[in-house]
């Protein structure tokens, strides 16, 4: 398995549904082709109903494209064994109320094809990711929004695929689920996994992502690597601190005669985020 | 670093034993099933009380021992019933309504073992409750007839004629519980399980629970019919049926399933013994159905959209 | 990719060419359990309007000798309120469902040639003419045996269906509204040869052929060939079968046989023989053979010295075909 196969590649996908009415097709996804290299974190964004969904169905094999191929490490995706390198976590994710937490996750590592001790250790190892350890034997029926969440990332992850699929995976979350499942995702690039994410909070898209695709009414209508996306090409950020006024006007005359202009100086904002995290990471974990 | 998931028949059979135990596990634990336990426990409960039955002297025993079998296999068969199509026909939708059809099929799981996971759960679920009602039908049976035995050594004991004695003694035992009693569940279970496919089968191409449910009661009781049909088609030679009517016949046949057939139960019930052969062919209809619409259910289900 | 017309097409042909494969292996496996009684006829729409529709619905679902119970169950009602109508009735749909159950048909004909026909003769509430009455009692004795017929030929080998039918043939209260003496006791001795041919027939059944047959005089011959097997057998050698035994002796060979010496002979003393040959000449049952029975009671009584006014051949007896019905 060399390292110049691409984790995703879709090459001029193309999706057509049927409606209601018999002669109109609805078309979905129109001509995306995007290729995500391993250990790359990618954000697709795009509104709600631009195909974002449909492409990352098409990739595991859910629907069968009407033109066009997706490969997960080169198997294509309408093969049954292509989805044994990749996890998925789809958007608002139920599982069977009536298992669980450790059973949801032996569940599908079942399913995975693994059994016995190994199976046994690696729904310890998944919940501790998680950090679901305490809630492992309580009903999933019973788990907030954000457990439902993270016990969604911990059956994804349990066959320990090389590709990680997440749709929205922070809708509905919380500020504070929502930064622990970045730090999952960020320890997860770390381990060298290729993460596929789709969601329209380009916020947490922006903080986590190494390249982005935005797509818009089925087309691919822009991708790159985030810095060269959405660097303001022609400003520089500069930070400081215990500076003086009369520091600042100094850095301003110099500026001006360097040819620059000094845009803005003041006080920079945290982020309500911050400050939210700040006051009730103090309080403790999240239930 | 090997890794698991190789698509041999071993497996196959890890994923399909495990989406089989899950969807037995869910059943279970609807309350829907409950309510059909409590109905069926209930029917069978009714055993222990004194239905006045009118029977003659002479017939000792016969109409309280007949009237608990058929009271029994009477409930058997319609809790496997309802069993057999509600709860099939809830599991696809359920699933794709809780999105779990998403997570299932994103991992390497084939459709068609996702298919066989399902029904296996449905039948496993027949199955034992099936038995579990065998055995309280055999334990009522067998309270009876030790009350009824009780009254015969009783009148052995007053000196009635030996030979007066062991002939009810006789007719008592041939009158209770045997194999062919077993069979007879048996051939419930059979039943029900070509029912529980057929309705995996409408379910693939039914989107609504209630949907599936109502053309498979209509199907199960269709396929009573489907051997006068059979025989009209097969007997008549033109005479007193027109080209559409039989054609009409021919199609229903060949595509309706035949459930007289297992009505060899009610003869069960009457006395007849049902030999061991006769409970195969019933095996072998039931099996060439599971395999043929679990068949038809995949090249359905691999066709749709999730 | 094929296009969703071409699949359902597949589909379709598969669904239909299964279907194709099904049909001969199916139509014969029916055959083949119709053949060995294990499947009936398909319910026949008549019923339908008898038990009604939700019946007809359930018993159609497999459930039909459940139904059947439930319609037992109904029955005590009619015994309650006398409705021997409605009774026949309910047994008919019971046989119906349930054809091969030998104890509804005994129960449906008991009902009516017993307990009908007694409720016609003998209820002092009923106010019906004593010709009425008459008319009502025969109808009714008449219907048991056409259910107990039909009976007979739907579970052949219940000996009891088979040996009710000989009983009601045979008494000595009813033989005489089925016509022609002879053939109703040939038709019994049928009967009970049919019974005593079942397996799991009680012994009483070939005897009791034996007497039917021995009640016709045509039959005489077959009856004491019969009766001579049954007596070589000690074990089946009850009064009855003496007595009858006896007479056809006397009856096979009138000159040759004495009847004093053979009577002491197989009753075994003199006292015994007087004390049996004399129940058998009073109550002796309908028709049968009383050859050479007053002659061994004469020598019997004077070797006796039973006075002459204590002669049992003195008492008034309507000889013919009436007497005792044959219970032992």
């Amino acid at each position: 398995m060399t390292d110049a196969t691409p984790a995703v590649e879709i090459v001029d996908l193309v999706k057509d549904f049927a409606t209601s009415f018999r002669r109109r097709k609805l078309r979905a996804v129109d001509g995306v082709s995007l290729r995500i290299g391993a250990g790359e974190v990618y954000g697709l964004i795009g509104p709600n109903g631009s195909g974002k969904s449909t492409t990352m169905k098409a990739l595991l094999g859910l629907v069968a494209p009407t033109a066009g191929t997706c490969a997960i490490f080169g198997r294509d995706s309408l093969r049954v064994d292509s989805r044994q390198e990749v996890g998925f976590l789809p958007e608002n994710p139920y599982f069977y109320k009536h298992l669980s937490g450790a059973e949801t996750v032996r569940f599908y590592g079942r399913l995975c094809g693994l059994s016995g001790r190994v199976l046994e250790d690696r729904v310890g190892e998944m919940l501790a990711l998680v950090d679901l350890e305490e809630a492992r034997d309580r009903r999933v029926g019973g788990y907030s929004k954000g457990m439902l969440q993270r016990i969604g990332l911990a059956q994804a992850l349990v066959q320990e695929p090389r590709l990680l699929i997440l749709d929205e995976p922070t809708a509905g979350v919380d500020p504070v689920g929502s930064r622990q499942i970045r730090d999952l995702i960020f320890k997860l690039r770390e381990r060298g996994i290729t993460v596929f994410l789709c969601s329209h909070l380009l916020e947490q898209v922006q903080e986590v992502c190494d390249r982005v695709g935005i797509i818009f009414q089925g087309k691919l209508v822009k991708e790159g690597r985030l810095e060269d996306l959405i660097s303001i090409e022609d400003q520089t950020e500069v930070v400081l601190r215990d500076a003086s006024p009369e520091l600042v006007a100094r850095i301003e005359e110099l500026a001006v005669t360097g040819g620059a202009e000094l845009v803005r100086s003041g006080r920079p904002r945290t982020t309500l985020e911050r400050l939210f995290l700040r006051e009730t990471m103090k309080g403790g974990k999240d239930s | 670093m090997r890794r698991p998931g190789k698509q041999g028949i071993g497996s196959h059979g890890g994923r399909v034993l495990a989406i089989t135990m899950n969807t037995f596990t869910q059943l279970v634990r609807m309350k829907v099933f409950y309510f059909l336990v409590v109905f069926a426990l209930i029917m069978l409960g009714s055993n222990f009380f004194d239905l006045p039955q009118h029977g003659l002297p002479e017939t000792f025993g016969f109409s309280v021992l007949r009237a608990v079998m058929s009271w029994s296999l009477g409930a058997m068969t319609l809790f496997s019933m309802v069993l057999a199509i509600v709860a099939t026909a809830l599991l696809l939708p359920r699933d794709v309504e809780d999105r779990t059809l998403y997570t299932i099929l994103a991992k390497p799981v084939p459709r068609i073992d996702y298919l066989a996971g399902k029904l296996f759960g449905v039948l496993l679920l027949l199955a034992v409750s099936l038995a579990v009602m065998d055995l309280v039908m055999l334990g009522v049976l067998q309270l009876r007839m030790s009350l009824f035995m009780g009254q015969v050594e009783a009148m052995e004991a007053a000196g009635q004629a030996a030979e007066k004695v062991a002939r009810m003694r006789a007719e008592l035992l041939a009158n209770g519980p045997d194999w062919s009693l077993q069979g007879a569940v048996v051939a419930v279970f059979l039943r029900a399980a070509i029912m529980a496919v057929l309705a995996l089968f409408i379910s693939t191409f039914s989107t609504s629970t209630l949907f599936t449910s109502i053309v498979s009661f209509l199907v199960y009781f269709l396929g009573y019919f489907q051997a006068d049909m059979r025989e009209a088609f097969l007997r008549t030679t033109g005479e007193g049926l027109g080209v559409l009517e039989r054609g009409g016949a021919l199609l229903l046949t060949l595509v309706l399933p035949d459930f007289q057939m297992f009505n060899v139960i009610d003869a069960v019930i009457e006395g007849a013994a049902m030999p061991l052969a006769v409970l195969g062919k019933l095996a072998v209809v039931a099996g060439f159905h599971l395999l043929f619409y679990l068949l038809a259910s995949w090249y359905v289900f691999a066709g749709k959209e999730v | 990719m094929m296009k969703p017309w071409q699949r359902l097409g597949v589909l379709a042909a598969g669904l239909l060419a299964a279907g194709a494969l099904r049909l001969p292996v199916e139509a014969r496996w029916s055959e083949e359990m119709r053949a060995a009684g294990l499947l009936r006829q398909g319910l026949q729409v008549e019923t339908k309007a008898k038990i009604g529709q939700t019946f007809y619905a359930v018993a159609l679902g497999g459930l039909r000798t459940l139904v059947a119970t439930f319609f037992n169950l109904r029955t005590i009602g009619c015994y309650e309120s006398l409705d021997w109508g409605k009774m026949d009735e309910i047994y008919q749909t019971m046989v119906t469902l349930a054809p091969r159950t030998g104890e509804y048909w005994i129960a449906g004909a008991h009902s009516q040639a017993m307990n009908a026909a007694s409720y016609y003769r003998n209820d002092t509430f009923l106010e019906m003419s004593p010709l009425d009455r008459e008319a009502n009692w025969r109808a009714a004795v008449l219907r048991g045996r056409e259910f107990a017929e039909q009976g007979t030929l739907n579970v052949p080998d219940d000996w009891k269906l088979q040996a009710f039918l000989g009983l009601l043939l045979t008494d000595r209260h009813k033989y005489r509204v089925f016509g022609d003496p002879d053939a109703t006791f040939e038709a019994a001795a049928r009967a009970y040869r049919a019974g005593a041919d079942a397996p799991d027939a009680l012994p009483f059944m070939r005897r009791f052929e034996m007497y039917s047959l021995a009640r016709v005089e045509s039959r005489r011959g077959e009856a004491l060939e019969l009766a001579r097997k049954l007596y070589a057998d000690p074990a089946s050698r009850n009064p009855l079968l003496q007595k009858v035994c006896f007479a056809l002796e006397v009856w096979a060979n009138p000159t040759v046989v004495d009847p004093l010496a053979l009577a002491v002979e197989v009753f075994g003393s003199e006292q015994r023989a007087y004390r049996e040959l004399s129940q058998y000449w009073l109550h002796g049952g309908a028709g049968l053979p009383m050859n050479g029975v007053a002659i061994a009671l004469a020598g019997l009584e004077a070797k006796l010295d039973v006075p002459a006014a204590e002669s049992v051949l003195q008492q008034s007896v309507s000889r013919g075909r009436d007497g005792q019905d044959l219970e032992e």
